[in-house]
């Protein structure tokens, strides 16, 4: 079995057997995809659910927010042969491992990838989120299945850095 | 200096969440009269029957593609020279280079902060009111 690891604002979309792409979880969001008709299935780990307003921001940040990884990995999906009407989810993660920081991001970033899959029709499956405990997911593209584990008593998961940035519109003709 | 307000923008994006992502951004940039569609076919029709200033269409899309929408825009004898802004992923330089031998005005690389799509708006109307 091969093995995917992904970290915060990566994902992975894979249409073959025998792999598992895995990620660890506190307050992040990890949504498993599939089509089961095409097989194709993808994982995505994104930390924040949306950028606010005046807020500026890199391009690796931007790349941890849920709805731009949600576009990633349905559009990786879709280059795959998967079709968004046949797409069901699973989603994980959410914990609000870290007391008395204000806003509950683990709450905000479930609650918003609730209302995606919802705008976006996405059906949804199993579903584990909230709580205060980390988890390990375990998600099999080719068969649509996944296992969530805990991880710990209530033990935060330092973020890791966010990835550079991609050079993006470095294109200069305008 | 125009005013956003005067500007009506047309939204293009097979993902609705990005659709009113981009809605907010540009309700918070001042534009008031802002549309929106799921795909280029029906926007076509919508921006033919009542013309926009602004098109901000993504890339990929599964029926019509933006370079082929854009196209289409460009060959047509009325909304032919409608600004149009194309939302690209980041490693689509090619794209890039292909729609500006279409004619795109502008674009701006995915993801992107709402301060970005205000730039890259102002370098084709100038600063914004």
């Amino acid at each position: 079995m091969k093995r995917l690891p992904i970290i915060q604002g990566e994902y992975q979309v894979v249409a073959e057997p025998d792999v598992m792409i895995t990620t660890l979880l506190g307050s992040c969001i990890a949504v498993c995809l599939q089509d089961r008709l095409a097989k194709v299935g993808g994982m995505n780990h994104f930390l924040l659910a949306e950028p606010s307003g005046g807020r500026q921001l890199s391009a690796a940040d931007m790349q941890c927010y849920g709805i731009h990884a949600m576009e990633l990995l349905i559009n990786e999906m879709m280059k795959r042969g998967a079709i968004r009407s046949r797409m069901s989810a699973q989603l994980y993660g959410g914990a609000n491992v870290v007391s008395g920081l204000g806003a509950p991001i683990g709450t905000n970033n479930a609650a918003f990838a609730r209302r995606f899959l919802e705008v976006e029709g996405i059906a949804v499956g199993h579903t584990d989120v909230g709580g205060r405990q980390a988890r390990k997911v375990e998600f099999l593209p080719y068969l649509g299945k996944a296992r969530c584990t805990y991880v710990g008593d209530a033990a935060p998961v330092a973020p890791p850095m966010p990835v550079a940035a991609v050079a993006g519109g470095d294109l200069e003709l305008f | 200096m125009p005013a956003a307000s005067a500007i009506k923008v047309m939204v293009v994006d097979d993902q609705a969440s990005m659709r009113a992502m981009i809605r907010r951004a540009l309700q918070d940039l001042g534009f008031k009269d802002v549309r929106d569609k799921a795909g280029p076919v029906e926007a076509l029709s919508a921006v033919r029957s009542d013309r926009v200033h602004l098109i901000i269409s993504d890339y990929n899309m599964p029926d019509m593609d933006g370079l082929q929408f854009l196209e289409q825009v460009r060959k047509d004898p009325v909304i032919g020279k409608t600004v149009f802004i194309m939302l690209t992923g980041s490693a689509d330089k090619e794209i890039v280079q292909k729609a500006a031998a279409l004619g795109v005005n502008n674009y701006v690389v995915k993801p992107f902060a709402p301060a970005a799509l205000k730039e890259k708006i102002e370098r084709v109307f100038g600063e914004l009111t």
